[in-house]
């Protein structure tokens, strides 16, 4: 068996946010802004409270009645008490006794909005790229700008400088399971059951938003029915704890999917321009400059501006580099993180580029990235040194495929390469609790199964590998924030990096601590024998039982703690003109290909192979592996070819549901190939690297290049809809 | 307003009050405790909903408990006394066709319901009756190898 | 809300006569009118289902087929007859959301609730379909053309009910473009169909406003089994022009007119050359 919650999931047997429900729980409905941006001069939720059965009714008002000594976070208020700053931002919630009961109450909130201008989209505030001093603005969140080289002296030099401006959609994460979670508040313990890839992160926001203690909100994780980071920060919990505070009763909170799609916090536009100075085949310097919506995020709080940029300019050695961009505050909902948050989107405009310059000089795309490519030890634009990286075997194996492809498949059809790259040691840490009883070993963790397999099959097997123990040995406990070690969250690829390094320490400190008690000198293994864990060294085989002390007898086994803090990214400081920028560590390359056929006469585009090769550093389990890469291809064709939210000029979302919003179905995904690389070693246990997000970057430009070498038609703007293929063909 | 409602739920008759506005999905979950078939979009797009009605996939989103009649509905919780649902599961927990598990039941239901309709039928139109139900985890492509397992070899 | 299931078709229409008017909302499939309920459009005082009324008829007669209003649409895709002699409506019925919507959404709910973007209506328009109307005094029949008023419009008047559809066997072909193949509103569609003898090709195309329409200024450019080229591209390009497109969150009409072109020539291509049915 390949994953061990199949047997349950097949089943339906899992208890996930939306199934929470307990004795008399109340069902809670968030009453949110009808603009998008104004002034908000009354609430009055009488009319609410006196609707049938309401029980409870809370806004900034009743908030600050509930909680008079609360210290909230005054820059995250639970309700905005004046200024509202997207269409759909919750200023009340309540509950009741029926969901029916609590939606038609929330409709009879009055609310006196005076309006604000709206800025809808970036080129509200920039029509264009700003010169010089024009990027002063309120509706700038961060500027961010470093220099590596002397880019003005390259660009007179060059022989020719090739353009390309590029465009990218909002997306939305669209999990199956939407946002859902059951709180209760019993005297001093305000305890939240959700649907959530962060439980430590949740108390965290949950806190600073209600201004309690950290120790007194309680967060369990439930099973998660996808996540991709739009489950990672705190979101409706804080709703559903006060309205459990304010009726006494447990409060359900769940999201419908209109909801979702508004309120999920995900990627929005952007622009990118990028400027190539060439002499014969080098690159002689680059200019990056990114406009990125970051919607009503609030000041200080971007984390993709200074992140992303960096993936624009690519895994390429280019002699002077500049890269400048802006997050500009709208009034969408905020943005943030989505499955390698922004890089799909960087990259597109990235690998698009670079396969313009080798197409206008009549070069093999594929041999230019070759030849251009980072090799290990070369400095990024940021200062940093290129550790362990897959890149130039990616690019070799991916000459191998176009090869058989070209044989196999019809003429007419494109083939696109790109390449993406990804940093996946985020130093963000965690910890686990390792029990060694006397039939199993048993991993304790705030964290919930979200579907990668990175907690039940990642964790299990890096126990597998330490211990010696076959896996249905080794079992995971989840545990709630109250009894549980900390961790900072599923996300970011680095369950396995992060916490994986976690169980490696534990299970050592277990297998260290059984040779002290063991006669003899030599390593100590464990295995199953007759359904008991046995420790042998040697010849020897010893029941583990036997070596407990009287209180691990008592208290069920051995008990070791295992900690992972990793470390960010030192960048040279010298490179940063301004603004947050944040190092890479743990290089990891994607290489892909795709193939297509584009219909002439409509611009629909059928994507007939694909094939990603990954740079794993190391495979713990090679079917789950496997399987992300598969998912993350996936949901990057669906960002290619399909996927779009579409705005008004108030700044209204106009596809919020799958009718409108499409997600890829089976029937427009190919099969697809996996190749892993491994040998060039990340900081994961036994040499693992992040696996769940970058399968996803290159997947939008792979697609691009192929659109461009079947057709001829450049695509600039994702997504990839037949209309903007049929405008890049020149048919209309 | 409620009215009794007499239903057959995986060979069971039972009778619940149910307001004859009420969603068979919500009836099943919240009124006769089988969460094993999912909410998803309320809008017929997800497929997560799915369940067997008179022994075909239907959505029960987008059905009124009321509606259904005497026809027997077979949901999730049923599949395990079902021989083709039987094997639809083995078939998804050997392969590893799922991820984060919460479309799945409504793709077990749905393929239980083709197979039953069409025993032997090609992968091709197993996987054309598939196009309703929606994955975000795998990429489909494990599902796909779950089908191709279930599927009449090509002739 | 009251749910009233008759299973006699005077019990149905004595509901619609005596009811509150412009309150009781009529449940065929289901599958677009809970979605209106769900987002909390409406708010009807009596949901009239037909699910128990006798009505899920299928029969071939030598020139028609006769649909009963309540038959799902997975049942006319299920028929063994429908591929070899109404070729463009099997079709058009596969490109009707998935199979579990198709199990429960009917030829009768698809045409009273018109709407724009139905992949069903344009083939019915260019087969000729006929409409069956129950009223208190019985039943007539009427042209699908004359039946449709505008998106959610029909003739249909107080205490009536769509019956049946009639549907002549004619060689045809369907076809449609997406942003999304599978499972997703149509920008265009497009459908074509030919009497036996080739005298008179009808084409009809949806996604265009207000409502699916014929294109008779094209058709009348064919005559003839299999028209010559240069006909079917100015053919195609005439009803482009004569369609009435517009811009919408799903296309521009620039675009559209380019899908027309394309997707009525390939429908005039796709049309069977040998005769279909039994007529033929």
């Amino acid at each position: 068996m390949i994953r061990s919650d199949s047997p349950r999931k097949v089943r339906g047997a899992l208890e996930y946010g939306v199934d929470l429900d307990a004795p008399g729980a109340l069902h809670a409905v968030l009453i949110r802004s009808p603009v998008a941006h104004g002034r908000l001069r009354t609430l009055d939720l009488e009319r609410v409270r006196s609707s049938p059965g309401v029980v409870a009714a809370i806004g900034a008002a009743e908030l600050a009645e509930l909680l008079p000594s609360r210290r909230g976070d005054p820059s995250r208020p639970a309700f905005p008490s004046e200024e509202l700053r997207y269409r759909g931002e919750p200023v009340a919630a309540v509950a009741a006794r029926t969901l029916g009961e609590a939606r038609a109450a929330a409709l009879r909130a009055r609310i006196e909005v005076d309006p604000l201008p709206i800025v809808a989209q970036i080129e509200d505030v920039f029509p264009e790229w700003p010169g010089s001093g024009e990027g002063e603005s309120e509706h700038v969140n961060a500027h961010v700008l470093a220099r590596q080289g002397d880019t003005e002296r390259v660009f007179a030099r060059a022989d020719r400088v090739v353009r390309g401006k590029y465009r990218t959609a909002g997306i939305v994460q669209m999990p199956l399971e939407p946002h859902a979670c059951l709180a209760r508040v019993e005297e001093e313990s305000w305890r939240v059951q959700s649907s959530t890839q962060s439980p430590f992160g949740v108390r965290e926001d949950t806190s600073a938003i209600l201004g309690l203690p950290e120790e007194q909100v309680v967060v369990e994780a439930s099973w998660v029915g996808g996540g991709f980071g739009g489950k990672g920060a705190a979101l409706l919990e804080p709703y559903a704890l006060l309205l459990a505070a304010a009726s006494h009763r447990p409060v359900k909170l769940q999201l419908s999917y209109a909801e979702e799609f508004e309120l999920s916090r995900s990627t929005l536009p952007s622009t990118i321009w990028i400027e190539s100075a060439m002499s014969g085949d080098a690159i002689l310097g680059r200019r990056v400059r990114l406009l990125l919506d970051t919607g009503a995020s609030l000041p200080g709080r971007d984390f993709a501006t200074g992140y992303a940029i960096g993936f624009i300019a690519g895994p390429y050695r280019i002699g002077a580099v500049e890269l400048e961009g802006y997050a500009v505050k709208t009034n969408k909902p905020p943005f943030g993180p989505h499955r390698a948050p922004f890089a799909p989107q960087c990259v597109f405009a990235g690998e698009s580029h670079t396969d313009e310059i080798a197409r206008e000089a009549g070069w093999d795309p594929l041999e230019f990235r070759e030849r251009t490519a980072w090799r290990v030890g070369d400095e990024t634009p940021l200062g940093q040194k290129v550790g362990p990286f897959g890149l130039e075997e990616g690019i070799a194996r991916a000459r191998a495929i176009r090869e058989r492809w070209r044989k196999e498949l019809p003429q007419g059809t494109g083939i696109g390469l790109a390449v993406g790259f990804w940093s996946t040691g985020t130093g963000a840490g965690g910890e686990v609790l390792v029990r060694l009883g006397p039939t199993e070993l048993v991993i304790e963790t705030v964290e919930a199964e979200i579907g990668s397999g990175s907690v039940i099959r990642g964790l299990v097997a890096v126990a597998e590998e330490i211990s010696g123990l076959p896996r249905e040995a080794i079992r995971i406990e989840r545990t709630d924030t109250a009894r549980g070690p900390y961790d900072s969250g599923v996300y970011g690829s680095r369950t396995l990096g992060a916490l994986g390094h976690a169980v490696r320490v534990a299970v050592t400190k277990l297998l260290e601590e059984l040779g002290r008690r063991l006669p003899g000198r030599g390593e100590v293994r464990l295995e199953l024998l007759d359904g008991k864990c046995v420790a042998s060294r040697g010849e020897a085989r010893t029941g583990v039982e036997s070596l407990f002390t009287d209180t691990e007898r008592a208290t069920s086994g051995m008990l070791a703690r295992g900690r992972h803090y990793g470390r960010g990214g030192e960048i040279l400081a010298e490179r940063v003109i301004t603004g947050g920028f944040f190092g890479y560590t743990d290089f990891t390359a994607a290489v892909h290909l795709a193939a297509v056929a584009v219909d002439a006469e409509t611009g629909q585009v059928r994507v007939v192979r694909y094939a990603a090769i990954a740079d794993a550093g190391h495979v713990v389990d090679a079917p789950t592996y496997r399987a992300q890469v598969e998912g993350g291809v996936a949901m990057g064709l669906g960002e290619a070819l399909t996927e779009e939210t579409l705005w008004s000029a108030e700044a209204e979302l106009m596809n919020p549901g799958l009718l409108d919003y499409r997600v890829p179905t089976l029937l427009e995904i190919p099969p697809i190939e996996v190749e892993v690389i491994e040998g060039f070693p990340g900081a994961g246990p036994g040499g693992t690297k992040g696996g769940g997000e970058p399968p996803i970057i290159p997947v939008p430009a792979a697609v691009a290049n192929a659109v461009a070498d079947a057709s001829g038609a450049r695509v600039r703007e994702l997504p990839l809809t037949p209309e903007r293929v049929a405008r890049a063909l020149k048919l209309l | 307003m409620t009215s009794p409602l007499r239903l057959l739920v995986n060979g069971v008759p039972v009778e619940t009050p149910v307001p004859p506005s009420e969603r068979l999905l919500d009836t099943l979950r919240w009124r006769l405790g089988l969460r094993g078939t999912k909410e998803g979009c309320r809008t017929g797009a997800c497929g997560a909903c799915t369940v067997l009605i008179g022994g075909h996939p239907r959505l029960s989103c987008l059905t009124l408990s009321h509606q259904v009649g005497e026809e027997p509905i077979l949901t999730v919780e049923g599949l395990e006394s079902d021989p083709v649902g039987r094997a639809v599961m083995d078939v998804f927990v050997a392969e590893a066709a799922l991820q984060c598990g919460y479309c799945t039941p409504g793709f077990v239901v749905a393929l239980t319901g083709l197979l039953k309709e069409h025993p032997g039928a090609s992968e091709s139109s197993l996987l054309e009756g598939l196009q309703g139900n929606l994955c975000r985890c795998t990429g489909y492509s494990s599902i796909r190898r779950a089908v191709t397992r279930l599927a009449e070899p090509a002739p | 809300m009251a749910l009233l299931a008759p299973t006699r078709a005077e019990e149905a229409i004595a509901e619609l006569l005596d009811g509150p008017e412009g309150r009781v909302a009529v449940l065929a499939g289901g599958t677009d009118l809970l979605l209106d309920l769900e987002e909390g459009k409406g708010a009807p005082e009596v949901l009239l289902s037909l699910h128990r009324l006798p009505w899920r008829e299928l029969r071939w007669g030598r020139e028609h087929l006769e649909v009963g209003a309540t038959l799902p649409l997975a049942e006319l895709e299920r028929d063994p007859e429908l591929a070899r002699r109404i070729p463009g409506l099997l079709e058009a019925v596969g490109a009707v959301g998935g199979f579990a919507l198709r199990n429960q959404a009917t030829l009768g709910g698809n045409l009273v609730r018109a709407s724009p973007v139905s992949d069903l209506i344009p083939i019915l328009l260019a087969l000729e379909c006929e409409v069956g109307i129950l009223g208190s005094t019985g039943e007539r029949t009427i042209p699908l053309e004359k039946f449709l008023l505008g998106p959610r419009r029909t003739v249909l008047a107080r205490g009536e009910l769509v019956r049946r559809v009639v549907i002549p066997t004619l060689p045809s072909a369907f076809r449609w473009q997406r942003v999304r193949p599978a499972n997703d509103v149509s920008q265009i569609s497009v459908a074509v169909a030919r009497t036996p003898d080739g005298e008179h090709w009808r084409i009809a195309t949806a996604g265009v406003a207000p409502l699916a329409r014929r294109a008779r200024t094209a058709e009348a450019l064919l005559r003839g089994r299999s028209p010559p080229e240069e006909l079917m591209v100015s053919a195609a390009a005439g009803a482009a022009e004569e369609a009435g497109v517009r811009a919408d969150k799903r296309a521009t009409d620039t675009y559209r007119r380019q899908l027309l072109r394309t997707l009525v020539l390939r429908a005039i291509r796709a049309v069977p050359v040998g005769p279909t049915g039994d007529a033929g």
